[in-house]
């Protein structure tokens, strides 16, 4: 199979307790801006979790830019992924946080330093990099969940409504500086929310789930996003 | 510390606060009563008798030793059971738990039936043997063994039932700490291992700290098992605890209550550090 630039899902199952994902199939071309709606529990953030690696599908196959990643574990995946709450890890800093994916790879010093600063500059979070993670608010905390996966240069992005558990002050702008971001650096994304004014100011397309089954019809707001 | 619960009711917290005053205050009463007996005569004799020294040094090192195989164990253990649920989890936990509530006596009467059985008895007295055979040395004098009535005895024992209190409050720290940000290290590159060392473990620290605190604590003390398996030999395997039997069970009544002071005061500078070090809730 030769798979399209971009994310590529063909048939893909995978069960756990009483749920199940089934016969999944879906494209999305290169710097497509996919938001994935759907009920609670319908399985997007399963699906989300899937192209990350971290859960096993029990058959079906997945594609990133053309490579095959359905038995790849996830820190061979290049994806960069941002859940709900940032997950920021609380025994690190902002600085330390976002070049931990530089860390493992064994970058000197003064590379992760200068690759730190770049994607603070590009957030405009500069001024928190020495500060702890305790101290700033949830819309901070999600650029800096966001510079730590930007920072690897990811192939795709994995948004697992990254702006369900901020004040209602600071999503829009939050919002628009992921599609802001998503455009700079014409990454591949998904999105998951089920938020109407959340995925009217990001999406390029739509794609609805539900019980486990992924709707056929996608609505297209290519052009109709806001800042897009 | 800020105060919790209402700020009415003077009457209802005294008397609250009255078999805490009581229990704390009889807790005083016995320990004060110990160190009030010592005179300094008996502190001359106690630190002039080598053997003493040599059991407090034995008692020091063997616990310590003990601590370490028991975090070295309950770190990988403790994340395994705190991470997997298995088919047989629950015979496992079980299993696990078996020396906190077993009479640590009854431990130690296994560790000696089990040197009993053939392959006990392989490996208290053969294995040394053999391994002798192979570096062509001899590593222990003929007619002994490796933990019979040796000091290896002693740390097995510790180990026993020190490893169970170390899974515990370690396993207690893993639960605590959310899985999924492994999942983001997994997803930012790093492996299973880097996950564990940069991620985890550092998260988990105060809960490394205070299972090896618990664990040192709760084989410190330890009499019965030790004294059926290692015995209390003077200058061999006496530790502190045994020492004070020893030492009762010969009149030296003055000598035992010196060691026991030792005993409060080591047992007292650990509960500190255990406190200090935000151990508190892991175990009780």
């Amino acid at each position: 199979m030769v798979a399209p630039a971009g994310i590529s899902i063909a048939k893909l199952n995978f069960s756990i307790g009483q749920f199940s994902l089934k016969d999944v199939s879906l494209d999305i071309s290169r710097g497509e801006y996919f938001v994935l709606t759907g009920p609670n529990g319908s399985g997007k953030t399963i699906l989300i979790k899937l192209l990350a690696g971290l859960l096993r599908p029990v058959s079906g196959e997945l594609w990133i830019e053309g490579r095959r990643i359905t038995e790849l574990p996830p820190w061979k995946r290049n994806v960069g992924y941002v859940p709900q709450d940032g997950l920021l890890f609380p025994n690190y800093t902002v600085a330390q946080n976002i070049e931990f994916g530089l860390r493992v790879r064994h970058l000197t010093r003064q590379e992760r330093r200068r690759q730190v600063d770049q994607m603070a500059e590009m957030l405009h979070i500069t001024p928190l990099l020495d500060r702890n993670i305790r101290d700033l608010s949830g819309g901070e905390q999600q650029k800096t969940a966001l510079a730590r996966a930007l920072v690897l240069r990811p192939s795709i992005l994995l948004f697992d409504e990254p702006v369900s558990a901020i004040d209602e002050q600071t999503r829009d702008p939050l919002c628009l500086e992921l599609k802001r971001v998503q455009r700079q650096l014409g990454i591949t994304t998904i999105h998951v929310s089920h938020n109407s004014r959340e995925t009217a100011l990001v999406a390029d397309r739509v794609g609805f789930i539900k019980s486990g089954v992924l709707q056929n019809e996608f609505q297209s707001f290519t052009g109709a996003a806001p800042g897009a | 510390m800020k105060p919790r619960g209402p700020a009415y009711g003077l009457w209802f917290d005294a008397l609250m606060a009255l078999p805490l005053a009581l229990y704390g205050g009889l807790l005083l009463l016995l320990v004060g009563s110990l160190f009030l007996r010592i005179t300094p005569e008996s502190l001359r004799i106690a630190f002039q008798d080598r053997a003493l020294l040599n059991a407090i040094w034995l008692s020091m090192w063997s616990t310590m030793l003990s601590t370490l195989l028991s975090v070295l164990v309950a770190v990988p253990a403790g994340y395994f059971l705190s991470r997997k649920h298995f088919r047989g989890y629950f015979l496992v936990d079980t299993i696990i738990d078996m020396p906190i509530v077993l009479p640590p006596l009854v431990l130690g009467l296994c560790v000696l039936i089990f040197f009993r059985t053939a392959l006990g008895h392989y490996v208290d007295r053969q294995l040394i043997i053999d391994l002798g055979h192979l570096f062509n040395t001899q590593l222990v004098e003929p007619g002994r063994g490796l933990f019979i009535f040796e000091r290896p005895g002693i740390i097995l024992v510790q180990f026993v039932v020190g490893g169970a209190f170390a899974v515990r409050v370690i396993k207690a720290g893993f639960d605590e700490f959310e899985p999924r940000y492994e999942e983001i290290a997994l997803t930012l590159g790093a492996t299973r291992t880097q996950a564990l060392f940069l991620v985890v473990l550092p998260n988990v620290m105060p809960s490394l700290v205070a299972g090896a605190v618990i664990s040192w604590a709760r084989i410190f003390g330890l009499f019965g098992p030790i004294i059926l398996v290692a015995g209390t030999m003077r200058n061999h395997t006496e530790i502190m605890p045994t020492t004070i039997f020893l030492e009762t069970s010969i009149g030296r009544l003055d000598v035992a209550l010196v060691i026991g002071a030792g005993m409060i005061l080591i047992s007292v500078v650990m509960l500190t550090i255990f406190k200090r070090l935000g151990g508190k809730g892991y175990l009780w």
